[in-house]
């Protein structure tokens, strides 16, 4: 009982923590622009390519899947940041020095992104309801929460894998940025799955957010929870394994660089 | 001024140049902005304008590499003062005798310069992926306006890298604005489709009217009198932005030289 008390307070302080140094060193200012306008001006200029491409009719199409798409920007930036800034401000010989459950640790550096990731996405179906004229009226309001908290948390599985490759490569604005980019094109935020060569729809069902956004489209038209569940236990069992391939790479990366000494190597 | 002045500013600006092309050579992050982005917007935009008929494969080509163009010139170009600040190296740069805005000039004219990859990589997809048929209907007329593109470019690039280090506050949403000129500047859709009190701002912006000339001219929709106004527009603007920029120069130099705050901002 201690024990579980002990690692549910370290999962909560270490989650708290982690995601306060991320803002603290991002200023309010940052946060605003990264999180509130850029979302903006995205959702706008893939909606506005979409309704010159099919009409205004299918402004809803593009508005969902790019506001569901936000959740990649904590999922994936924010996460993964978490996971280097360890490395980054030299804390990792701390962390790998401690006897703390790891999983634990590792897991909590995603948490807060969850729940700042789904105000994200939030934000940006208020975006497409304001600007769009997106009919809400017909969806389950509880399930598309639901579908927004799996789908925050599959990519903030994505994120902690990512976040592991950030330990031993300086490279890691260039995967983040690549990933978040091939996501909007592969996860059929923009362009219909079906509409895809059979490679890239496989690549697509590969990847988190892709049944998140299709469930969230469904709900909206006025599906029921029960219709959407197969997608969501897709997204949701995709987002766990993510994090256990994350979590296994971490550990290797932790005995490799204590074998090794090469802890801190750049 | 003399020509032997002249020649020294010339050859400082070719040596920033160099220097920045190869610099920029292996760094993965100009690697993504000047080839990745706009090879997967190309991708997306080939998908949802070419496929459904909005647009041609050319309009595409040009449209994405635009967007190369201006994300390159925003976090390249903006920084390239910065950069110098970064790297300890900014009161050495204020400090020559060859004027500051002579190397920022040369800084940015290589970034628009390898920028120009981007036009290279959605051509690729839209020719090799695509398999679409692509061929510049005025080519003289397109090399022209290709080149006040990147003159423009390089003004502008002008204003924004002082503004940056100047005003951190407007550097902070410099992710924040990539996406507007995007927009603003027509680059993959016309601007009708945005309200109309935005239609200023775009007449405000050189990379509204070059995508209009490059547009114009890969396709042929253009006449000779209507690429002649917007390379006008790209001219004037340019001018214009030159001037903004000798002020921000001016201001930070002050900043530099008489405050000693230039650093600490």
């Amino acid at each position: 009982m201690r024990k579980l008390v002990l690692n549910l307070r370290l999962f909560i302080d270490g989650a708290l923590l982690s995601y306060i140094a991320l803002f603290r060193w991002l200023q309010p200012h940052t946060y605003l622009a990264s999180k509130v306008v850029m979302p903006l001006a995205q959702i706008l200029f893939f909606t506005l390519m979409g309704i010159f491409a099919s009409g205004p009719g299918n402004a809803a199409f593009y508005a969902i899947g790019n506001a569901i798409h936000l959740a990649s920007i904590n999922g994936i930036y924010g996460v993964t940041m978490s996971i280097g800034g360890d490395r980054w401000s030299g804390a990792l010989p701390y962390i790998f020095g401690t006897p703390a459950n790891r999983l634990v640790l590792f897991s909590g550096r995603a948490f807060f992104h969850v729940l700042d990731g789904m105000l994200g996405v939030i934000m940006g179906l208020a975006w497409g309801v304001l600007l769009f004229g997106l009919d809400l009226s017909q969806a389950d309001l509880g399930a598309l929460a639901l579908t927004i908290l799996i789908t925050t948390f599959s990519t903030s599985g994505l994120g902690l894998l990512l976040g592991c490759v950030s330990l031993v490569s300086i490279e890691t604005m260039f995967v983040n940025n690549t990933f978040y980019f091939l996501l909007l094109a592969f996860s059929g935020a923009n362009i219909p799955l079906t509409e895809m060569p059979g490679w890239m729809q496989s690549v697509g069902w590969a990847l988190p957010l892709t049944r998140g956004i299709a469930a969230s489209r469904q709900l909206i038209a006025g599906s029921t929870l029960a219709e959407v569940a197969p997608l969501l236990a897709g997204e949701f069992l995709l987002g766990g394994l993510y994090i256990l391939l994350g979590y296994s790479l971490f550990r290797w990366f932790e005995f490799q660089a204590k074998r090794r000494g090469t802890l801190e190597a750049f | 001024m003399k020509p032997g002045l002249w020649r020294q500013h010339l050859r400082a600006g070719l040596a920033a140049f160099e220097v920045t092309l190869r610099i920029n050579a292996p760094d993965s992050f100009v690697l993504f902005t000047i080839v990745v982005q706009p090879l997967i917007i190309a991708i997306m935009a080939m998908w949802m304008l070419v496929e459904r008929g909005a647009a041609n494969a050319l309009y595409v080509v040009v449209g994405s590499g635009m967007t190369g163009l201006w994300s390159t010139l925003l976090f390249l170009g903006g920084n390239s003062i910065n950069w110098e600040r970064w790297t300890g190296t900014l009161e050495l740069m204020v400090g020559q005798p060859t004027p500051v805005a002579v190397i920022v000039f040369g800084k940015n004219a290589a970034v628009v310069f390898q920028s120009l990859l981007s036009m290279v990589a959605s051509y690729t997809v839209a020719a090799i992926l695509f398999r679409q048929p692509l061929s510049v209907e005025q080519p003289l007329l397109f090399a022209v306006s290709l080149l006040l593109t990147m003159v423009a470019f390089v003004s502008f690039g002008l204003v924004i890298a002082p503004l940056f280090l100047l005003s951190p506050a407007v550097q902070h949403f410099q992710n924040a604005i990539e996406f507007p000129i995007y927009m603003l500047g027509g680059f993959l859709f016309p601007i009708a489709l945005l309200p109309g009190w935005t239609t200023p701002f775009s007449y405000l912006l050189a990379p509204f009217w070059a995508a209009r000339a490059l547009h114009g001219a890969s396709t042929g929709g253009a006449s000779l009198e209507e690429l002649a106004f917007d390379w006008g527009m790209m001219l004037l603007l340019g001018a214009i932005y030159l001037l903004i920029s000798g002020r921000l120069i001016e201001r930070m130099l002050r900043k530099a030289r008489s405050e000693a705050t230039l650093r600490l901002e």
